[in-house]
């Protein structure tokens, strides 16, 4: 687990970094990432000595508290950039959002455990329990959250042993209701992906962020610019440089060699939890350590090749590395949920 | 639970984490590509994205002066009254101006105000021009008139002037607004659109140190365009100004001698080819060119049939006529065809077996020398000459005498001229050289065809012992002098040749001065009505330190136009040395 605390000091550099530029507010933004780091630590020790059994235990009325913070979001919270995501909570801000997937995992793990998809009405009682989170992020609207619990719900059908039949249709018939889903989007949603499609297509609009990110990456070349040494981010090139375009600012400063090793980083983060998960005993530790797998690596994957724009530009934070309390605190739980597996495999073989 | 459910979770868990490495490779592609691969690329653009250059307003320009000091080209601050359309659209405004402007002198209706800002008018924001060429006396007083709107505010405007007007346009040009040819053919983006820009004579040659360094400001900008640090800044340097070798006083007196002829007068200074008079006539106001002129004016000026924009002192194109004598007879003294006191017989004519050549003098002018067939212009001494010197061995010294070229005059336009010799004759008209055109040729009736320049420049040649200078009006346009190689004795029969011109034969006029001047007169015949007048020379004839042509087309004879006009300004320059 080292690497995640390297992982989690680059995330507070780049912060720094790109707070730094022209809005001058560096230390600001990396204080306070450092105390969430902090307090995210806190909630590891915690969660891991509670243990993730009596998580699962709680796992539905954790699930449908998610659901009404998620319900209540919707009503009672400001609207960030088109989109009504956090939730006041006075002193901080709190985006339920991050922290329903923790409720998604756990719930799904405990269902698909008890109910293994291998027939058709167990595998349509998993959808059901999933779905109502997809559709509240998506009313928010936040197209990337929902994107992450679909792959989250996706992972965990797949590893509790759904037929491929059964996914292959879910796949067809999510491919085929993309036309109706294209009507549902927001203009800016529209726009975003047919930017990933040709970001010429309006360079000093919406492929605007895309052109200055690749910029970014580019121009870091193999050595990078050094820390702090981004201009891109400092003249504010880079739109959001401190949250979604947390990966450009990164690559601009420590280049190709600093990225690989990110890359291998995250490797070696998914290696220990799937690891851990081939270890335990327990099917619903295994569910649950691919849930999380499955999260953490759909988040990376597209925070950073949305950076190139490989990926289609979504308001995903790049885990551990983005700016953001409720991300970085609710990746550490699930986190300390796999450490919890960890230990009581440990215990049981000890026995 | 049975075992191989979990075996199934195993296999789909590595299967899951197997996935995982997969697409982090495709990453791992992605970024070499942009990072290694093309990174060059994306340098350059990080590099172009924040990169902007900011020019300052340009400098003034540097002034011109004459030798002397005396301003030819000078920048005058005016000023104009600005204002807003918002402002002065409401009611009651324009009244007002019109009312304050009228107190102090300045006659300016309210229609014609409306006009004005009708015709400025693009946007409520965009300042327009109310008012201008006001002094700063004038703004001073209108400003300070209680009764003057608030709103409208004095922009100063630097201006070119030129207090020497026609007098010296042929040699100080004119500037004007660049044109888009000019600023497309402009190296490195060092003009920008609106600037002033030299467009002739010294102001277009010299327009380099004339304009001295725009300012400039390499800046560091943010996404939005806005500044965020200085790269480098580079201060604004005035033009240098250019002190010419021209005398204003002898430039103004020859302008004074050729009011209502057509034609040209040159001085220089025969040791180092300064030129201090340069006069052509008829000549045109450089200052409303630099003002801006409107398009009727800018036609009436190019299309009089006078010309006046043609500078007939460089570019003017003339047959030296007699004034050619002088470098006929140093050649042939050069080549050993004549010696001084070679003699031969003028009965007034010279007959050849397919045609007569007649002297100018039909009683004719018995047995000449050198020295006087050179003082009363005998024709038929120079047709023996010619005959005996061959036209190549002339063409000779007439290119090294650097006629029908151009002599390198740090002024744009200058022509060359025709030396109009055997080939040429057969290009033009295929058809071959004759002894005759060798005849017409050598008393300077020929197809040759120089300029007053020219034809200064030889006389100096003649005057200095043999050195070819290259003339200038600046002193950055001085070339080393090159020597011709002529013997000192055979050019001093040449030069004894000429003093007697002035002292007993046929230029007399040049002599009323008070200087001994030598020289030549000659009288170019022109096809097209009234002979030209010519004449050349230098003074004083002891110790040669000018030489000038004074060339009036129409002028009849050299002898009664041309020469008194040399004599003058000879006078006047060995008269008024310059201040050093």
């Amino acid at each position: 687990m080292g690497g995640v605390l390297v992982l989690a000091a680059a995330g507070i550099a780049c912060i720094y970094s790109a707070g730094s530029g022209t809005a001058g507010q560096g230390w600001v933004y990396a204080l306070r990432q450092t105390t969430w780091c902090a307090l995210a630590g806190l909630a590891y020790a915690v969660v891991v000595s509670v243990g993730y059994q009596r998580f699962l235990d709680a796992a539905y009325p954790l699930y449908c508290a998610a659901l009404v913070l998620l319900c209540l979001t919707m009503f009672a919270s400001p609207e960030v950039k088109g989109a009504q995501r956090m939730i006041s909570l006075g002193f901080i801000r709190v985006q339920p959002s991050e922290f329903a997937k923790i409720s998604l995992v756990l719930v799904l793990s405990k269902v698909l455990s008890r109910y293994p998809p291998t027939s058709m009405r167990p595998f349509l009682i998993g959808l059901t329990v999933g779905a109502p989170a997809v559709l509240m992020v998506l009313v928010q609207p936040d197209l990337g959250s929902a994107l992450v619990y679909v792959v989250i719900i996706a992972a965990c059908l797949f590893v509790a042993g759904t037929p491929m039949k059964y996914l292959l249709t879910l796949f067809g018939a999510g491919v085929a209701s993309l036309p109706s889903a294209w009507a549902c989007l927001r203009e800016y949603q529209k726009m975003r992906l047919l930017i990933f499609l040709d970001p010429t297509r309006d360079p000093l609009g919406a492929g605007y962020n895309v052109i200055q990110s690749r910029i970014a990456v580019g121009s870091g070349s193999f050595w990078g610019k050094g820390f702090l040494g981004g201009l891109q981010s400092k003249l504010r090139f880079l739109p959001e440089p401190h949250t979604d375009f947390i990966f450009s600012v990164y690559a601009e400063e420590f280049g190709f060699i600093g990225s690989a090793t990110l890359l291998l980083l995250f490797c070696l983060l998914f290696s220990r939890v799937a690891a851990i998960g081939l270890r335990s005993r327990d099917i619903r530790a295994k569910i649950l350590t691919a849930g999380v797998t499955a999260w953490i690596w759909f988040q990376a994957f597209e925070g950073i090749g949305m950076s190139m724009g490989l990926m289609p530009v979504t308001g995903v934070p790049l885990p551990f590395l983005s700016y953001g309390g409720s991300s970085i605190i609710s990746i550490t739980i699930a986190l300390a949920l796999v450490g919890g597996v960890r230990a009581d495999s440990a215990n049981k073989y000890k026995t | 639970m049975p075992a191989d459910v979990r075996d199934v979770l195993d296999a789909r868990l590595k299967f899951l984490l197997y996935w995982v490495f997969a697409t982090l490779g495709v990453l791992l592609i992605g970024l070499y590509f942009f990072q290694i691969e093309h990174s060059d690329r994306y340098v350059r653009l990080a590099y172009g994205n924040r990169l902007r250059i900011i020019r300052f307003a340009p400098p003034p320009r540097g002034d011109i002066y004459d030798r002397n000091g005396a301003p030819l080209a000078v920048n005058e601050t005016t000023f104009s009254i600005m204002g807003y359309p918002m402002d002065l659209n409401k009611p009651d405004m324009l009244p007002r101006v019109e009312k304050v402007l009228a107190e102090h002198g300045i006659p300016l209706s309210v229609s014609d105000m409306e006009k004005t800002i009708r015709r400025q008018t693009i946007a409520p924001y965009r300042v327009i021009r109310l008012v201008h060429n006001l002094t700063m006396a004038q703004m001073a007083e209108i400003f300070a008139d209680p009764a003057f709107p608030a709103q409208l505010f004095p922009l100063p405007v630097w201006r070119r002037i030129y207090p020497s007007g026609a007098i010296a346009s042929n040699i100080t040009g004119y500037v004007g607004e660049i044109s888009e040819s000019e600023l497309k053919s402009a190296p490195g983006g060092e003009y920008m659109g609106g600037d002033i820009i030299g467009k002739g004579g010294i102001e277009r040659l010299y327009e380099e140190q004339l304009r001295g360094v725009a300012g400039e400001e390499s800046i560091e900008v943010d996404a939005r365009g806005r500044k965020v640090r200085d790269l480098d800044t580079r201060g604004s340097e005035r033009g240098e100004s250019i002190r010419l070798t021209i005398d204003l006083g002898a430039q103004k007196r020859a302008a004074e001698l050729m009011a209502g002829y057509k034609g040209a007068v040159v001085a220089m200074n025969v040791k180092t080819g300064a030129v201090l008079v340069l006069v052509s006539s008829p000549t045109y106001d450089n200052n409303p060119l630099a003002w801006g002129m409107s398009a009727r004016e800018w036609r009436a000026i190019t299309s009089d049939a006078n010309k006046p924009m043609l500078d007939r002192a460089i570019s003017g194109v003339y047959p030296p006529a007699s004034t050619f004598k002088a470098i006929v007879a140093l050649a042939a003294l050069e080549e050993d065809a004549i010696t001084p006191s070679t003699v031969y017989h003028c009965p007034g004519y010279l007959e050849l077996p397919t045609r007569t050549f007649r002297c100018w003098n039909r009683a004719g002018h018995g047995y000449v020398n050198l020295t006087s067939a050179l003082q009363n212009s005998c024709d038929v001494y120079f047709y023996q000459v010619g005959m005996k010197l061959g036209i190549e061995r002339l063409l000779k010294w007439v290119r090294k005498f650097g006629l029908g070229e151009p002599t390198g005059i740090d002024l744009p336009a200058e022509a060359g001229g025709v030396i109009a010799g055997p080939e040429w004759k057969r290009e033009r008209f295929h058809e071959n050289w004759y002894r005759g055109d060798t005849i017409n040729y050598s008393i300077g009736q020929g197809f040759l065809l120089l300029t007053p320049l020219q034809l200064a420049r030889a006389y100096a040649a003649l005057a200095n012992g043999g050195w070819l200078v290259t003339p200038h009006v600046s002193d950055l346009g001085f070339r080393e002098p090159v020597s011709l190689g002529v013997a000192p004795e055979k050019l001093s029969a040449v030069q004894r040749g000429l003093n007697y011109v002035v002292s007993r034969g046929t230029g007399s006029r040049a002599g009323g001065f008070g200087v001994a001047v030598a020289g030549k007169t000659g009288t170019a015949q022109n096809a097209h009505g009234v002979d030209h007048a010519l004449f050349a020379g230098y003074a004083p004839a002891s110790a040669p330190q000018y030489a000038a042509v004074a060339m009036v087309e129409a002028g009849e004879h050299g002898s009664s136009v041309a020469s008194p006009i040399v004599g003058e300004i000879l006078a006047y320059l060995l008269s008024h040395p310059v201040d050093e």
